[in-house]
């Protein structure tokens, strides 16, 4: 894999607009990283999935998340209960992942995904 | 009860974390919005807070172990991400919700069609099993 500087600045650009819809919609912004590496940035599928762990070890939302608390917009308690669940689950999903192929298991996420924005999208704004 | 559903709703979104690489937002935003019934901007503000700490350390050692993690790359999405979430933020917190939800649909949408595609890999011998496995 080349590691020329302009390589380097456009992963640099490509996870400032992952950061955009990181603080835009209240996500990791991994969701869009992923991908992005492994189509533009031609990084293989596990690599690319490390790397964006890498990446949201530091609290990269925390500009963002400074925002919503200002505005009131978090749910302190919620918040507090969902952390030790995520992490233990983060450590049983790393390890399915070295064990399965998968691009089955992406590709039926991805087909929830988009159900579950549909849906979103058409409550928003049809319901 | 609803704290039961929100450790198992935090375990779960976890799971995905650590076999999908990403942050878990894209999921526990709706599910707070439809589980918990929580409004768009209290749900993002929430996933936002949970994704403060490493939530996906776990996860990374097992990548780390099989040498899955481009180091310097990740430094620089770090950075990137940073500067990009404080623009988010900004946009994000004085838009009425039920526009900011439609929006998290669309984007929901264009997440999941750039996950899907991807450049195909060589047909594996070993990829019924891996389903099964994913199934069962």
């Amino acid at each position: 894999m080349a590691e020329g500087p302009l390589r380097t600045a456009g992963i640099f650009v490509a996870a400032c607009v992952c950061g955009v819809a990181s603080g835009l919609f209240g996500i990791g912004g991994g969701v869009l990283l992923v991908p992005l590496l492994v189509l533009v940035f031609a990084f293989a599928q596990h690599r690319a999935q490390g790397t964006s762990l890498i990446a949201l070890i530091p609290p990269t939302g925390v500009l963002a998340f400074a925002a919503y608390a200002k505005a009131g917009y978090v749910s302190w308690k919620t918040g507090l209960l969902l952390v030790p669940g995520v992490f233990v689950g983060g450590i049983v999903g790393g390890w399915l992942a070295k064990r399965l192929e998968p691009r089955r298991m992406r590709q039926v996420f991805a087909g929830l995904m988009f159900a579950l924005g549909a849906w979103q999208a058409v409550g928003a704004w049809w319901g | 009860m609803t704290t039961l559903i929100v450790l198992l709703l935090g375990l779960g979104v976890g799971v995905l974390v650590g076999l999908l690489g990403i942050g878990g937002g894209v999921v526990l935003v709706p599910a707070l919005v439809y589980l918990l019934h929580m409004d768009q901007h209290l749900a993002q503000g929430t996933s936002l807070f949970i994704l403060l700490p490493p939530v996906g350390l776990g996860a990374l050692r097992e990548y780390w172990k099989q040498g899955h993690v481009d180091l310097r790359a990740g430094i620089f999405c770090a950075l990137g991400m940073l500067i990009g979430g404080y623009l988010g933020g900004l946009i994000a917190v004085p838009l009425a919700s039920r526009e900011l939800k439609g929006l998290f649909g669309c984007f929901l949408m264009l997440a999941a069609v750039l996950l899907w595609r991807k450049p195909q890999p060589p047909r594996e011998q070993t990829t019924s099993t891996a389903e099964e496995a994913a199934h069962g």
